[in-house]
């Protein structure tokens, strides 16, 4: 059990150095010199997390919506990643990648519009931007 | 797909500013600051994906979130009041049993994503190899290819090129799609923000209301509710 928890969370402690935790010092400050595709993965999982903490932890209805935003970029940069990689690789349509990039943006420009549109119109409502004050939908 | 010298200094740099960007967008007390902070973590990211090759996606979130959707987020923020929150009387966070929770639940999703990044990305560079490193000789050769810029110091990328090329020719339909959506979130935005007199004033009129009412009813003061 204990090997199991260690070989989980290495990783997640030693962060953007994964071949550090195992010992491989030499290795990890090579591979750092040469950022590949996992480099970029780890970037992109630890904007999600922070997104993610945002949402759950903020009471303001605000930065929760900017938490989201960042959520979303970190995808982005996930989807741009792969498909450089995809391209490198000899994929056939390697741009797939970049373009569904351009549609995340779109959506999340559409969503910031209609979610800061409902906060607007709550606040005229209930004059209140802390999520948990926003309880009208409650039974 | 490896960045060397420079490249993987500014790699370095402009992640490390994206993480700490967005970790101060969550802490922040102050909305706006949020809100800056979260500005230079767009930008941090959109440097990253200049590192990528994806110039135009750069440009266009450098374009679309920081001059629009933050702009939009900067307004609205300036519309509510965040005064209390500013002056340190209101907690900004949950209650400290759900923000427990949540950073647990953070720290496993943390370790569950790096943990399968770890494994799954060893796999794939061992199933990879050979294209990877033909893939990297052969992008050398394209960039000495590439046409060189008016001033001579360095070269034109196609990407955008071929961008705008798969966009129009692979995923037309989506696009047609998306200007829908976006017309869509305009005029839902605009019907979710008006007030009760701006939406009687369209609405709920009577015929036999002269222009003249109309007129007068739209001149009011802005009234809240």
């Amino acid at each position: 059990m204990p090997i199991l928890l260690f070989k989980i969370f290495a990783p997640a402690l030693s962060l953007l150095f994964q071949e550090a935790a195992s010992g491989r010092v030499a290795t990890a400050w090579q591979r750092a010199q040469h950022p590949d595709l996992s480099k970029f993965l780890v970037i992109g999982a630890l904007l999600f997390i922070i997104g993610v903490a945002g949402v759950l932890t903020r009471r303001n209805i605000i930065v929760i919506f900017m938490s989201i935003e960042l959520i979303l970029n970190a995808a982005n940069l996930n989807f741009i990643a792969f498909a450089r990689y995809l391209e490198e690789t000899g994929s056939v349509n390697a741009v797939a990648g970049q373009i569904f990039a351009v549609f995340v943006i779109v959506v999340a420009a559409a969503e910031a519009a209609i979610g800061l549109g409902i906060v607007i119109a709550l606040y005229r409502n209930k004059e209140t931007i802390w999520v948990d004050e926003i309880d009208i939908l409650k039974w | 797909m490896v960045l060397s010298g420079w490249e993987a200094v500014f790699f370095w740099v402009f992640s490390i500013a994206a993480i700490f960007a967005g970790l101060l967008t969550v802490m922040a007390r102050n909305t706006i600051h949020s809100a800056l902070f979260l500005i230079s973590s767009l930008v941090s990211v959109a440097a990253l994906f200049i590192l990528l090759q994806a110039e135009f996606i750069a440009g266009v979130q450098i374009l679309v979130y920081v001059g629009g959707v933050m702009v939009l987020f900067l307004f609205v923020i300036m519309l509510v009041n965040v005064g209390a929150e500013e002056r340190g009387r209101e907690e900004i966070f949950n209650r400290p049993r759900q923000v427990t929770t949540s950073v647990i639940f953070c720290a496993l999703l943390a370790a569950g994503l790096l943990y399968a990044i770890n494994v799954g990305y060893e796999g794939l560079a061992r199933r990879d190899a050979v294209p990877i490193k033909a893939g990297a000789e052969q992008r050398l050769n394209q960039e000495r290819n590439l046409a060189p810029s008016a001033t001579g110091s360095s070269r034109i990328s196609t990407e955008t090129e071929k961008v705008g090329g798969s966009l129009y020719r692979f995923g037309s339909l989506p696009f047609e799609i998306a200007s829908v959506l976006l017309l869509v979130a305009i005029v839902g935005s605009v019907m979710l923000a008006r007030t009760l007199k701006q939406e009687a004033a369209v609405d709920d009129v009577p015929r036999e209301t002269s222009v003249a009412e109309l007129a007068e009813i739209k001149d009011e003061p802005f009234v809240q509710g």
